[in-house]
């Protein structure tokens, strides 16, 4: 049987670590002898903790998954109370677990590694890393719309001080800018979720989904499920409610970019999938799939249409991101189990993309180069970032054999199975639109004279978690089996809820 | 040994870090690492022919992702090794032309890795029956491509890797969504299972996955409507590049259309109205290339763009063998012209190189009397020119011959074939003349350039031996018809 305290002891390491990191570093700061190897171990500690702990939680999970495939767990055994918190084991929540304490390692080296540890006070960085990434991981397990809600809430409000971290004016601008929109977003959900809660008398998600299913009138559900699906989409950065993410993650830290586009990012999509495909499950219960297709084919192109228009690399991949959430609500809205494959799939390489991107191009930032023009002529000058971002750009651009391939693959044929080939033919021209866009980048890199005021050496330190992402997409690209053995119950699994 | 073609194909990745490791010291010694592994790629290929003559196929089947519905399957018959062969044999050339060739300027070391990541997609294409992978490696033979033509390519070069890059992409991703649809209908993959699967598929569906899948391969074929990115791509490529780019690249496109548009969806749509109409938008566009390219390389002057647009001409040929679809002589004549042309185009394509090397000069105005300061030179691009054109004796006139051969017993059933391949006997002639302009303002006339630098040892012999196959598969056909035949049979 498992226990609220197991499902929950990765969080709860990441927060006790996250309060313990100030002074832990200070102390080491004061007498540790080798302090950036003592403060790294600080750091990467918490990683292999919960990495433990969801091990034992995945073994545990998976020798009973025949009986129980959504396993619920409650805070004090029992019933579930029409108020009592409850959290929900299943395929999905474990295989998201392990995404995001993989991509989170992967950034937190990086930031170690990149962020200078004497003069920036590193410390509170991590603290709030850790303590989002804990909270991400929290929501990603909770089994009723409150307490998704509220630890929701908790990562978008940590992610609000890793924007703003670094103190510069446009972070200060575009921090406030997010505030807001979350702040609306949350008023949102919560008006939706008292209407549910009125419509229901319950939050948890199987008792909501069990009592909607016989729901006669659907009126007060659709206003329900706009707020709520409004509330949660301006938080994945949906347009029309994209405009804050380019402003904030360009204006953000390298390393606080590519932890939120790969951490923050990838689990907004998850909770819109959940909210969406496993509780207001089509056709069943509300019909909504019409609507988000027009969404998504709506993101994907203003997303790539924007990307193009950019000048700024760093503006340009923010796009890209906007564009990926389109990508990934082509498989939201086909609600096959293909499509879930490809979306999971898409989560765990998008993630790993767009944080290679972000870091990447945070390395060459650091040495003053911003625009495209900035960026001619790197290739010859700085050949081993440059290949690992040609490397991420090819990727999102889906070129075979590298991961990014296999994941809109999936994605686009879920939508022809799903019978909206004209979703297919819109992402897939999209996709037309998003290689050339990007391979314009590859030619600034390649085949222009560099500008005479290119100086500094690479950063190589910084490149370990680079390559790291980069060999994993590529061997992800080549044997995807890899991550799909993970992906395949869960894909199963919906079979379970859409008969 | 079991994993003959797994092996094959993926060989040259081997060979990658020794370049890396030899070419900082010197890229000779790159070169002939590469061009070993090429070699032996080529023999372990060749090992499979007693299997293919015999069973008159051979196949592999690998783990690879089970969800996705179809093992990692692995073939070769007579057509596949036919043209797989031809690949290598030119793959093997242009390295062996690149030594002495790319000599000055950037670090060949990248340039050699690349080429032998271009060889797995190559070799890939042909070999393969599950359509995934056949995309990997219709991708594969993308980008290394791009970054050759790009970095070691002639004046704009990157703007028209830029281009190809851009084209081909766009067709491939039409190609995939046509991937897609097949998995959809069928869940499944593999080329020979789809097929019988593809039976009982909305009619309606099928036609679009057709167009879908024609679309895809005809631009990278370069076909009329799509062929910008041709003239450019080929012209500023390094001539080794380009003589793969005209002699495998492109016709990747027409072999992909005869196993997968023609092979696979075609038979299953069952309107015979649909299909002939299908096949005869297929029979136009290969006579307007026929003629665009033909034309154009007429009113051509810069050599190596001649060179190209005859390509486009070419290809328009095999779109028309093409279209002739279901009959065998058509089919034979495609296939073998496939063949043929790569000897033939990849040769020219080195002549082209190795005269503007030694020259330096791209304009064929300005040469002329090349013939007495480079005799040997003057043979090959002879063999090669005429070969293009057509003439008696050298490889593509016979595949030509069989393909009108083939129109015309399909015009005995469909009056509309007698009009094309009228059509396209007529082209014939403006073959010969482009070929003959060329070859006598370069070669023949009075010598206008004083300082031509001889041609090295090592740019001759791939010419040399280009010149001895397609005069081989000139006179004497016989063997590679039957292989070709046999596989139709199957």
């Amino acid at each position: 049987m498992i226990g609220i305290l197991e499902v929950l002891t990765p969080s709860i390491v990441l927060i006790v670590f996250s309060i313990l990191t100030v002074p832990v570093v200070n102390q080491i700061r004061k007498h540790g002898s080798p302090r950036r190897f003592m403060s790294l171990a600080w750091f990467l500690a918490p990683f292999f903790v919960s990495a433990i702990g969801i091990f034992r939680l995945c073994s545990d999970y998976y020798a009973q998954a025949e009986r129980q495939p959504f396993l619920q767990v409650f805070f004090v055994g029992g019933e579930p109370d029409s108020f009592s918190s409850s959290f929900l084991v299943d395929s999905i929540s474990t295989y998201m677990a392990i995404v995001y304490l993989f991509v989170g390692l992967a950034s937190c080296i990086y930031a170690v590694l990149q962020v200078k540890v004497e003069s920036e006070l590193p410390e509170r960085f991590f603290a709030l890393l850790f303590i989002v990434l804990g909270s991400t991981t929290a929501a990603t397990f909770s089994g009723d719309l409150l307490t998704l809600f509220i630890f929701w809430e908790a990562s978008a409000a940590g992610s609000c001080f890793l924007i703003i971290y670094g103190k510069r004016p446009e972070a200060i601008e575009a921090c406030l800018k997010y505030l807001i929109m979350i702040i609306i977003a949350s008023g949102f959900i919560v008006y939706g979720l008292s209407l549910i809660y009125g419509l229901v008398g319950s939050l948890n998600f199987w008792t909501v989904r069990e009592a909607l299913v016989s729901l006669e009138d659907k009126r007060l559900l659709v206003v329900a499920f706009v707020f709520v699906a409004c509330g949660y989409a301006i938080e994945t950065a949906v347009v029309p409610f994209h405009m804050w993410l380019p402003d904030a993650y360009s204006a953000a830290l390298p390393s606080s970019a590519a932890f939120l586009s790969s951490i923050v990012d990838q689990a907004s999509y998850y909770v819109f999938m959940r909210v969406l495909v496993y509780i207001l499950t089509p056709p069943k219960i509300l019909d909504w799939t019409f609507a988000l297709a027009t969404f998504s084919a709506l993101t994907m192109s203003v997303g790539n249409l924007f990307a193009l228009a950019q000048s700024n690399v760093k503006r340009m991949i923010c796009y890209v991101c906007v564009a990926d959430i389109g990508y990934n609500l082509i498989a939201i809205t086909s609600v096959k189990p293909l499509g879930l494959m490809g979306n999971l799939f898409f989560f765990f390489v998008g993630g790993m993309t767009t944080a290679l991107a972000f870091m990447t191009v945070g390395i060459l930032n650091d040495m003053g180069l911003e625009t495209l023009e900035d960026f001619s002529g790197i290739g010859r000058k700085y050949p081993a970032t440059s290949l690992a971002l040609v490397v991420a750009v090819l990727s999102f651009s889906g070129i075979p054999p590298l991961a990014g391939f296999m994941a809109k693959y999936m994605v686009f044929t879920a939508a022809i199975e799903a019978n909206m080939a004209w979703l297919a033919l819109v992402g897939v021209l999209n996709s037309v639109l998003q290689s050339a866009y990007l391979i314009r980048l590859v030619h600034y890199m390649y085949s222009k004279p560099p500008s005479p005021g290119i100086r500094g050496k690479e950063n190589r330190g910084a490149l370990l978690p680079v390559y790291a992402l980069v060999a994993s997409i590529i061997v992800l690209g080549i044997y995807p089996s890899l991550a799909l053995k993970i992906i395949y119950p869960a894909a199963k699994q919906l079979e379970l809820l859409i008969p | 040994m079991t994993e003959v073609l797994l092996f094959s194909m993926i060989l040259p990745i081997f060979s990658i870090p020794a370049i890396y490791l030899v070419g900082r010291r010197s890229s000779r010694k790159a070169a002939e690492i590469i061009l070993s592994f090429t070699i032996l790629d080529l023999l372990l290929l060749s090992s499979t022919l007693p299997e293919v003559l015999s069973r008159g196929k051979y196949s592999e089947a690998y783990y690879w992702v089970p969800m996705l519905g179809s093992p990692l399957t692995l073939f070769i018959d007579g057509i596949s090794f036919s043209i797989a062969t031809m690949t290598l044999i030119l793959i093997a050339s242009s390295i062996t032309f690149s030594i002495k060739y790319m000599e000055e300027g950037r670090s060949l070391t990248e340039y050699y890795a690349l080429l032998a990541l271009l060889t797995v997609g190559l070799v890939g294409v042909f070999i393969t029956s599950n359509l995934m992978i056949f995309y990997f490696c219709w991708e594969f033979m993308l980008i290394p491509t791009y970054f050759i033509i790009g970095g070691w390519g002639y004046r704009e070069s990157y703007r028209a890797a830029f281009k190809f890059f851009i084209f081909t992409h766009a067709g491939a991703v039409a190609v995939l969504l046509g991937i897609g649809a097949i998995y959809m209908v069928t869940g499944n993959l593999d080329m020979f299972q789809v097929k019988d699967l593809l039976a009982t598929a909305p009619q309606e569906l099928l036609k679009w996955i057709f167009v879908a899948f024609t679309l895809g391969f005809a631009v990278k074929m370069a076909i009329v409507p799509f062929h910008m990115w041709l003239p450019d791509a080929h012209a500023e490529a390094p001539a080794p590049m380009s003589a793969l780019l005209s002699g495998v690249i492109i016709e990747a496109g027409a072999y992909a259309i005869f196993r997968i548009s023609l092979g696979v969806v075609l038979p299953s749509i069952a309107s015979t109205l649909t299909t002939s109409q299908l096949l005869h938008a297929l029979s136009i566009l290969g006579v307007i290339s026929a003629f665009y390219g033909a034309l154009t390389a007429l009113a051509e002057n810069d050599i190596k763009r001649i060179v190209a647009y005859s390509s486009i001409s070419h290809m328009g040929y095999v779109l028309f063998g093409l279209s002739l679809f279901p009959c065998t002589e058509g089919m034979i004549g495609v296939i073998l012209h496939l063949v043929n042309h790569a000897a033939s185009k990849g040769l020219l394509f080195l002549n082209a190189g190795a005269v503007m090397k030694k020259t330096g000069v791209r304009d064929i105005d300005k040469m002329g009397g090349l013939a007495s300061k480079m005799p040997l030179m003057a043979v090959s691009t002879a063999i090669s020119s005429f070969s293009i054109a057509g003439i008696p004796a050298f490889a593509c006139f016979i595949s030509e011959f069989i393909m009108f051969m083939g129109g015309f017993q399909n015009g005995s059933t469909d009056n509309f074939y007698y009009a094309t391949t009228a059509f396209m006997i007529v082209a014939t002639v403006f073959s010969l003349a482009y070929i003959l302009r060329f070859y006598w303002k370069s070669f023949l006339g009075a010598s206008k350039i004083e300082k031509v630098e001889k041609v090295p040892l090592l740019m001759e012999v791939p010419m040399v031996i280009l010149s001895t196959i397609i005069i081989i598969l000139g006179v004497w056909p016989g063997p590679l018809i039957e292989l070709i035949s046999s596989a139709l049979k199957v």
